[in-house]
């Protein structure tokens, strides 16, 4: 059976324009709910990314008392030294601790006038063995409660909030998604039915003259994978913005911390097939089942 | 060619068969009119031989095949055998008349060489030879009808099927498709036509199938209207 490429691109170019305002219709709402997803899938990335990077170079800090003793100080140490779950910790004198605050606060001068050395605490610098946020609190918290240590500072908690605000962002992104998914995929079906109802004198001389039941069909399929692929072309578009409008206000942030939610470029590739399959997949889904339910012999 | 073994059509939500234990057997060749008031059967006889319609009971052949035996994909295979026309000419009003005639073979699959030199031949046998850049609003009914009868004839069917394709026409018009009906007859084409024109039956003297109330009544060799 000869279902010639120039024939069919004819007729689902010729579909596509007879009835616009539907046309456009179908193709907004996939690109719309495509968009939806692609953008939770964006954020989700985001996050993966951001929980990577804060395993990669975790540290948390524990600050002593500027009151501590040479004996409290000491079994700190010895407790770090002897942990396992410790990788290496290193001691920040207060001298070093006036550099770090000297260039943090370095566009303030009142301020750095205002400190002494004398009265900044000293600390450690832990590096534990096993970066896992959850591992790494604990043993943080066992620090906590020596002698002499006042406070261990881990940003672990900070984290965790985030994670849990994007995440439900995320899902409820790919709720919305999921349900403008489905409206979609039913307006892609009225959208074909439509196509058949405007041809029906074609396909009817068609069955007559014994067109083969594919040669009748696939033009509809095509036409709604061009639907669907055209709205995911769309989706696609929007992604990209929002990735561009993320990275520039990553960029302008003072920490790196939100460095993962700016995807490179090449990250997005994945996200943009997993939307042009999903796409096409509304279109043939949609078209499936309208050619299905109304051009049964 | 066409054979019909005590052949039940019923449709659903009505009280009575459309057509009932109807038997009947159509030579190659033959010139057969189905005749008969209207819901007697005369289409539903016809639509049953190219499976537009199922039987609910009985056996019916095409070209000495079991037509209920055939699977889905090779019902388009019987009905490129049999040519149909009806008395509304079912013609796609966009396109002219070359195109009306050629998209019957291009949905086929007809290469494009063949197309060009069948549709143009077609359209001189039916009488159309200088109207084949008209669309369907631009003809008369009868030259319509030429349009529709060249479109089922291109792909040169074993069997036609005409359902009332005079219906619409004035008599002298009408006795112009009968010529061009018989002619395709003449070349070997089985032809079975449904019709009320008494006329027509009366003049041609063809074999006459007459249903009443879905049954068979009469068949008759060389019949006329009743």
């Amino acid at each position: 059976m000869a279902l010639r490429v120039d024939y069919l691109a004819k007729e689902t170019g010729h579909n596509l324009i007879r009835n616009p305002s539907l046309t456009i219709a179908t193709v907004l709402t996939v690109a719309v709910s495509l968009a939806l997803l692609g953008s939770a899938l964006l954020i989700r990335s985001g996050v993966g990314g951001l929980n990577t990077r804060f395993e990669d170079d975790v540290e948390f800090i524990v600050w002593l008392d500027a009151d501590a003793t040479t004996e409290q100080i000491d079994t700190v140490e010895r407790a770090l030294a002897n942990s396992v779950s410790v990788k290496n910790h290193r001691y920040i004198t207060r001298q070093e601790t006036f550099a770090e605050f000297q260039t943090f606060w370095a566009e303030s001068p009142e301020i750095l006038d205002a400190v002494q050395p004398e009265q900044l605490p000293t600390s450690f610098r832990v590096v534990p063995a096993n970066p896992e946020i959850e591992l790494v609190e604990a043993l943080a918290d066992e620090y906590k409660v020596l002698p002499g240590v006042v406070a261990v500072d881990f940003a672990g908690e900070f984290i965790r909030q985030l994670n849990g605000f994007t995440s439900t962002a995320s899902t409820i992104m790919l709720v919305t998604a999921a349900g403008s998914l489905v409206a979609s995929s039913l307006l892609m079906y009225n959208s074909i039915r439509t196509a058949l109802f405007a041809r029906r004198r074609e396909v009817e001389v068609m069955r007559l003259v014994g067109a083969s039941n594919s040669f009748i069909r696939i033009p509809f399929v095509v036409e709604g994978l061009t639907l669907g692929v055209i709205g995911a072309m769309f989706s696609i578009l929007g992604v990209f913005g929002l990735n561009r409008v993320i990275s520039n206000s990553v960029e302008k942030s003072s920490t790196a911390l939100f460095d993962s939610f700016a995807l490179q470029q090449a990250d997005l590739v994945p996200i943009a097939m997993w939307l042009l399959i999903a796409g096409a997949f509304i279109g043939a889904v949609g078209s499936g089942f309208a050619v299905n339910r109304y051009l049964d012999a | 060619m066409i054979k019909l073994e005590n052949v039940t059509k019923q449709y659903a939500g009505q009280a009575d068969a459309a057509l009932k234990n109807a038997d009947a057997d159509i030579a190659k060749g033959e010139f057969v009119f189905l005749v008969g008031p209207s819901g007697s059967g005369k289409s539903t006889f016809l639509r049953l031989l190219n499976k537009q319609e199922e039987p609910d009971a009985g056996r019916i052949f095409v070209a000495g095949k079991d037509i209920a035996k055939l699977s889905n994909w090779k019902v388009p295979m019987l009905r490129r055998n049999i040519g149909a026309i009806f008395q509304d000419y079912k013609l796609l009003p966009t396109r002219t008349v070359a195109e009306n005639v050629s998209f019957a073979l291009e949905v086929i699959g007809r290469p494009r060489h063949v197309i060009k030199s069948q549709v143009p031949a077609i359209c001189e046998l039916v009488g159309l030879g200088d109207k084949v850049d008209k669309y369907p609003h631009q003809l008369s009914g009868g030259e319509q009808q030429r349009v529709s009868i060249a479109r089922a004839f291109v792909n040169r069917p074993l069997i036609l099927l005409a359902d009332e394709p005079t219906g619409n026409l004035d008599p002298q018009t009408a006795i112009g498709i009968m010529r061009l009906l018989d002619r395709i007859n003449k070349t070997g084409t089985t032809v079975a036509m449904a019709t009320h024109d008494r006329g027509i039956v009366d003049t041609m003297r063809r074999r006459v199938i007459e249903l009443a109330d879905g049954a068979i009544v009469r068949d008759q060799a060389r019949g006329v209207y009743e």
